[in-house]
């Protein structure tokens, strides 16, 4: 079921912030290294989606700013993440309302390229900035990321679905 | 133009490409100034004191799960940990005991070590055996034999002194005869006047004594005796004893000197065999008849 057939309710704007600090603070959980490999970028994840759904709220300045926080968090150059999250939401932002039409597996198909240049941005930087490289095992949470498109989707949709009822009455 | 002409509704900021280039060369600037000069320290520093609570809370879970998983740590789980614990204290100490006696053995062998040097190196470090079984002999057997070049009456000192003279060999082991050995005799003499004397061992647990001095002998107790290497088996100069008591008794012909041995020759397990080939003038052979005799016998054959 494509997601633009449904009618929503508007989103909160605490709600968007409050996704955000999930996402932050899943990024911080300390992982072992195994499952670290796994995990997908969450904080890509969510700011991929909101910049797809709500474009009037999420922008560019978002992901510039959330990817600071995260360069804080990891102790990483400044600038890492900035430069991968801003290319990949303005893209999406240039394109939200053909992908909103999407079913979320076809959006999925187009966010997994999308971290994957994430995460090949990060690499380059890193590289580029004195670091080896690590490990074919970097990009496994592309993978898991699409995997868990449609379920994040849901997920974060599931706030602004109108209930039962009101949707008789609508 | 374009912009002035939207209506209100569909302002929307400015576009999404323009922010890209801001914020993207803003990272860009962030990167160089963050690699190249290191000055973002103290805004890393504050920002991450915000972050804080986020990471509190990332790690509060986890760290709260094993605070609850200690507190259910199982009864035999707690015993088999303090038995293991248990034996490697015991173990622990025996270890210790074990660096104790590895210490005084070390002490002993760098003393040994500056005996050796003092002697122009030579001589053969060699450790005791066991005591001689025999119970009415003062002898040990040291792990030094003929194999590794020890000869007979080669003499074995502690870094106090003498401790006796090498008696019998086997391939692999020597008998060291003690300087309290009955009937052993070093030829000695006073350090503090030179007189010479003979010093007579009277076994195991008796003191050494100087016999056939006479009377008037001028030796006081704590003079030191040492080698006088008149007799061509013990080098000059080693000590041996020290003078402990002179008995002048008028009934007899001699004075009693008893002395006690320099060397510790009960207590220690390393000691010295000196190797000081001492040139002494040939052995009187009678020369007469042999070689005559063999050559007479070669003659006609």
């Amino acid at each position: 079921m494509p997601v633009s057939s449904q009618l929503l309710k508007p989103v909160k704007r605490s709600f968007i912030v409050f996704t955000f600090i999930v996402a932050l603070t899943l990024a911080l959980i300390p992982w072992g290294p195994m499952v670290r490999a796994f995990l997908p970028d969450f904080v890509a994840l969510t700011l991929l989606y909101w910049c797809m759904n709500q474009p009037r709220h999420v922008g560019v300045g978002w992901a510039f700013w959330l990817a600071m926080l995260l360069d804080i968090a990891d102790g990483n150059v400044f600038g890492q993440h900035g430069l991968a999250y801003c290319a990949t939401s303005w893209f999406v932002l240039g394109r939200h309302r053909q992908l909103g039409m999407f079913p979320l597996w076809q959006q999925a198909l187009y966010v997994a390229p999308l971290l994957l240049a994430n995460q090949l941005i990060m690499l380059l930087v890193r590289m580029a900035t004195g670091s080896g490289f690590p490990g074919w095992s970097y990009f496994v949470g592309t993978l898991s990321g699409a995997l868990l498109w449609p379920l994040l989707s849901q997920l974060l949709q599931a706030p602004q679905r109108v209930d039962k009822p009101a949707e008789i009455q609508s | 133009m374009q912009a002035t002409t939207q209506p209100v509704f569909f302002k929307q900021g400015p576009k999404p490409f323009s922010l890209l280039l801001i914020y993207a060369s803003l990272s860009l600037t962030l990167l160089v100034v963050d690699v190249r000069w290191q000055i973002l320290q103290p805004v890393r520093e504050t920002v991450s004191v915000a972050l804080y609570p986020l990471q509190w809370l990332a790690t509060a879970p986890i760290s709260a799960a094993q605070q609850v998983g200690d507190y259910f740590v199982s009864q035999t789980a707690l015993q088999r940990e303090n038995r293991k614990l248990q034996d490697d204290k015991l173990l622990a100490s025996s270890e210790l005991m074990r660096l104790q006696a590895l210490r005084q053995e070390n002490t002993q062998l760098r003393a040994l070590l500056s005996t050796r040097a003092a002697h122009q190196g030579k001589g053969t470090l060699t450790e005791v055996l066991y005591n001689d079984r025999d119970p009415f002999t003062a002898k040990l057997v040291v792990d030094r034999g003929e194999s590794s070049g020890v000869r007979l009456g080669q003499v074995v000192i502690d870094p106090q002194g003498v401790v006796g003279q090498v008696t019998r060999l086997q391939p692999l082991t020597a008998e060291v005869t003690l300087v309290s050995n009955k009937g052993h005799t070093v030829p000695v003499q006073v350090v503090r006047n030179g007189v010479r004397a003979v010093l007579y061992g009277l076994g195991p647990e008796n003191p050494l004594e100087v016999h056939w001095m006479p009377l008037n002998a001028d030796i006081r107790s704590d003079d030191v005796l040492v080698t006088s290497g008149i007799d061509g088996t013990y080098p000059p100069g080693l000590p041996v004893a020290r003078v402990k008591r002179v008995d002048r008794n008028a009934g007899s012909a001699f004075a009693r000197i008893s002395c006690e041995p320099a060397a510790d020759i009960d207590k220690h397990r390393f000691l010295l065999i000196l190797d000081e080939r001492r040139d002494q003038p040939a052995r009187p052979v009678e020369q007469a008849a042999k070689p005559a005799r063999r050559g007479a016998h070669k003659e006609p054959a």
